[in-house]
């Protein structure tokens, strides 16, 4: 992992045990994954199609004849199982130091103009209290003054969920999304530009690389994420990027004032209600010819019944209360409905070019491919090349 | 080996790392009892590599230095070879232990 000066001490046998964590969850992944699809097709829907003379109509169907499946049970424990196991090591790694680590980021964040934090903020019960995929205290819970261990434990520990495979600095989303922005908008220059949910800040540095003149606001509702993203930020001698706490649906920003908004990983995790208002405040603070658009991974519609009811593990198993409803939702119209000209709004597709990616293509959700659903303010996208897809469903398959 | 003679912090760092995140936990095989063993299986699986590697780090220093001091496996930081090494060793070894279950 990337070095910088919030980067938790860590120990040979937790460095240990945060490695074998990432290699049970890939061999679940590679070795028995195929074994429950195995069973699928081999088993359970021979047997589903012998009573009912026709294979599952859908995802909860599927889910109801996997159910009682052993491969299938089993792997689900042990997956839950890897998840909780992750939580464990990371924390017990970041709490022990949890004071250390807080100190250390108040040496690069207090009385830093660039960090705004508003402790009058409302934080959503669901972030609050819901210990989203399975964090303890989740992103916004506190246990020292100025605490920074969650964000901390969140950096390490994604490193172990993925296998290192979003590079040294856990932004391989980041360098894919502004390399997608450069290829397909090449005409954008952004003056503005706005991260909404930037939590640690790892999709940032890839952003002021690839634009270094433009001004860059980094937004989130958790004060501790911000506190260590700032901090990293400028640990990695990048200053020039302002933190502030806000809810995304209300960012008190002002109006036209972006001409590049995006969020990466943060839908999903809000409610539908706050999905329609980060929609509208985008569209709100987007300037003419702006690009907003969304990271996310892809809707279940593009997906078969088995593969949807796989993707969906992460929606009934591991704290995620949006997941499920999001991915069945169709973002393109939703935008439409709140306030983006329809033909400004489109689908793409953003895949790591980093990475081998020419691995198994059915991996359930861990290739190095995301879903992308956003809008170019006065431009026809629908004829655009990149576009796969938009409101109304028009060319997804 | 953590030295738990250092104490850094004020947290009960081992309760509230074992701490349970909130909501229902799914129980997969229709019995509590098979999901807690399961899991307590897998902590021991982990627990053991993490010994494997640690020993396997012990073994690489003693040949390197003909003498091992606890700092220098604390510090011990392996290259892109020996990552390599150990994940081709973990796999293995994963493939024992869940021999069962393919």
């Amino acid at each position: 992992m990337g070095r910088h000066d919030l980067v938790p001490e860590v120990r040979h046998d937790e460095a240990a045990r945060l490695s074998v964590i990432g290699q049970i969850n890939s061999f679940l992944a590679s070795s028995i994954a195929p074994e429950v699809k195995s069973q699928y097709d081999n088993v359970v829907r021979p047997d589903f199609e012998a009573r009912h003379g026709q294979a599952p109509a859908d995802r909860h169907e599927v889910g109801a004849a996997m159910e009682s499946n052993a491969t299938y049970q089993l792997w689900s424990t042990l997956r839950r199982n890897t998840m909780e196991m992750r939580q464990q090591t990371g924390r017990s790694i970041v709490l022990r130091q949890a004071e250390e680590l807080a100190e250390k980021a108040e040496s690069f964040n207090a009385d830093a103009a660039s960090l705004s934090l508003n402790p009058d903020v409302k934080i959503p019960d669901y972030i609050e209290t819901g210990d989203q995929h399975l964090m303890p205290g989740g992103y916004a819970g506190e246990l020292v003054s100025n605490d920074v261990s969650g964000a901390a434990n969140y950096d390490i520990g994604h490193f172990a969920t993925v296998m290192g495979s979003s590079g040294p600095w856990n932004d391989l989303a980041g360098r894919t999304l502004a390399a997608w922005i450069q290829k397909t908008h090449p005409d954008l220059q952004p003056k503005r530009i706005l991260d909404l949910g930037c939590g640690s800040g790892h999709n940032l540095l890839p952003i002021r690389q690839a634009f270094p003149d433009a001004e860059i606001v980094a937004m989130d509702v958790a004060a501790p994420m911000l506190r260590y993203g700032h901090a990293r930020a400028q640990s990695l001698g990048v200053k020039d990027i302002q933190f502030i706490q806000a809810e995304a649906t209300d960012t008190g920003l002002e109006d036209n004032s972006f001409d590049l908004i995006l969020t990466a990983m943060v839908l999903h995790e809000t409610s539908a209600e706050a999905v329609e208002g980060i929609f509208r405040e985008t569209k709100r603070l987007l300037r003419d010819d702006g690009l907003v658009f969304h990271l996310e991974q892809p809707p279940y519609r593009q997906f078969g019944a088995f593969e949807q009811f796989m993707r969906d593990w992460d929606g009934r198993n591991n704290n995620e209360p949006f997941w499920s409803a999001m991915h069945e939702s169709s973002l393109p119209d939703m935008m439409v409905e709140a306030g983006f000209a329809a033909e400004s709004v489109f689908e793409a597709e953003a895949v790591a070019t980093f990475f081998d990616s020419s691995k198994a293509d059915e991996d359930f959700g861990r290739a190095p491919k995301w879903y992308l659903v956003g809008a170019r303010l006065g431009h026809d996208m629908t004829q655009d090349e990149n576009n796969i897809g938009g409101p109304g469903l028009r060319a997804v398959s | 080996m953590q030295d738990s003679t250092q104490k850094k912090t004020d947290l009960d760092v081992i309760g509230l790392s074992a701490r349970s995140a909130t909501g229902e936990k799914p129980v997969f095989t229709g019995d509590e009892r098979i999901e807690k063993i399961l899991g307590v299986t897998l902590a021991l699986a982990t627990e053991l590599a993490v010994t494997r590697e640690r020993l396997d780090t012990v073994e690489r220093l003693l040949e390197k230095n003909d003498l091992v001091e606890r700092d220098s496996i604390e510090g011990y930081q392996p290259d892109d070879q020996v990552e390599a090494d150990r994940n081709a060793l973990h796999q293995d070894y994963l493939a024992r232990v869940f021999r069962a279950l393919r």
